[in-house]
């Protein structure tokens, strides 16, 4: 597994856990919108809890609430982010 | 032991001291942070006499970054918030055609902005631990709207609305968000009174009797505890049955 991949696996994981969902990892697709009645179906508290989680998590700050939603989209959207805020080595 | 993290805000006051007081006693592993902003007699001596188990932390509940460094100081040291008490307030009376801006901006921003500013320092930390507690010292002038606090009376209606709010927001995360609604409490807040408004108050109580701030404080012990895990959004009044 490349690291691209295994940071979407673990956002996945993250998604499922925090947000108790009743589904598994491996059920949520790359491109599934997050948010919404075609998509996971999350909600703004759901939101509120993955900005502290990939905070806790990957150093992610999301405070803007702009940047936050488009962050947040898929978990391809959050992945581009974390391995975005990453400092170059 | 895993330590349990209590805030308390205006912790000097004799309500806080006797909130942080009912925690001490409470459970052995309950930690203590006094949330202060200018020192005094009351929690230098709580402090004094629980060095193992209490805290003083710098806080003007009016500024958010006073309260995020003061959240970051706990987390620093303990890794968690279990418990904050949004106790700090305070009024300054008066008729309305009467109130300067100041009276109404200053009562507003220590009793009902503090609280905002309080919950959301702690919102981060609670929904981490998915896990958390917040009791709201609200105030009965919030349901009774007295004459000569419209400043206090607007504040505090504001803190049990944003109580019931927030409660529902994090309902589902575990944490649970109340408030307590004390009457006339025997504080230094009832000692400026003169005796014959002090006896015209007594008067107005079923129980012809102040309260005492340990009553107020068992009823945040409470609110706070294990037990009251099902309770949130609600107001608890401790008024001896005015209303």
């Amino acid at each position: 597994m490349n690291e691209s991949t295994e940071i979407k696996a673990q956002i996945k994981r993250l998604l499922v856990e925090n947000l108790m969902l009743q589904i598994t990892p491996e059920e949520i697709g790359d491109d599934q919108p997050l948010f919404g009645p075609d998509g996971l179906g999350l909600d703004s508290v759901d939101a509120l809890q993955l900005v502290v989680a990939l905070d806790k998590n990957y150093g992610l700050k999301l405070s803007d609430a702009a940047v936050a939603r488009n962050t947040m989209q898929t978990v391809n959207t959050i992945a581009a982010a974390i391995e975005g805020n990453r400092t170059p080595r | 032991m895993n330590l349990r993290i209590i805030l308390i805000t205006g912790a000097n006051g004799g309500l806080g001291t006797a909130i942080a007081k009912a925690f001490l006693r409470e459970r052995p592993d309950n930690f203590v942070w006094l949330g202060i902003h200018q020192s005094g007699q009351n929690a230098e001596q709580l402090l004094a006499e629980n060095l193992d188990r209490c805290r003083r932390v710098s806080l003007d509940v009016t500024q958010p970054d006073a309260w995020q460094t003061a959240v970051a100081e706990i987390l620093a040291l303990h890794g968690r918030v279990d418990v904050l008490v949004n106790n700090a307030g305070g009024h300054i009376d008066a008729l309305l055609a009467q109130m300067t801006p100041g009276a109404w901006t200053r009562v507003l921003a220590v009793n009902l902005d503090s609280v905002f500013h309080g919950c959301q320092a702690v919102m981060p930390a609670m929904i981490s631990q998915r896990a958390g507690r917040i009791v709201n010292v609200a105030s009965l002038s919030a349901l009774l709207a007295p004459p000569g606090q419209a400043n206090y009376a607007a504040a505090k209606a504001g803190v049990v609305a944003l109580t019931q709010s927030l409660a529902k927001e994090v309902a589902r995360i575990g944490i649970t968000v109340n408030a307590v609604c004390p009457g006339y409490i025997d504080t230094e807040a009832l000692a400026g009174m003169n005796e014959e408004t002090r006896q015209s108050a007594r008067a107005k109580i079923p129980m012809r009797r102040f309260g005492r701030a340990e009553e107020v404080a068992a009823a945040v012990r409470f609110l706070a505890c294990a037990e009251a895990s099902y309770i949130t959004g609600s107001l608890l009044k401790i008024d001896g049955g005015i209303l």
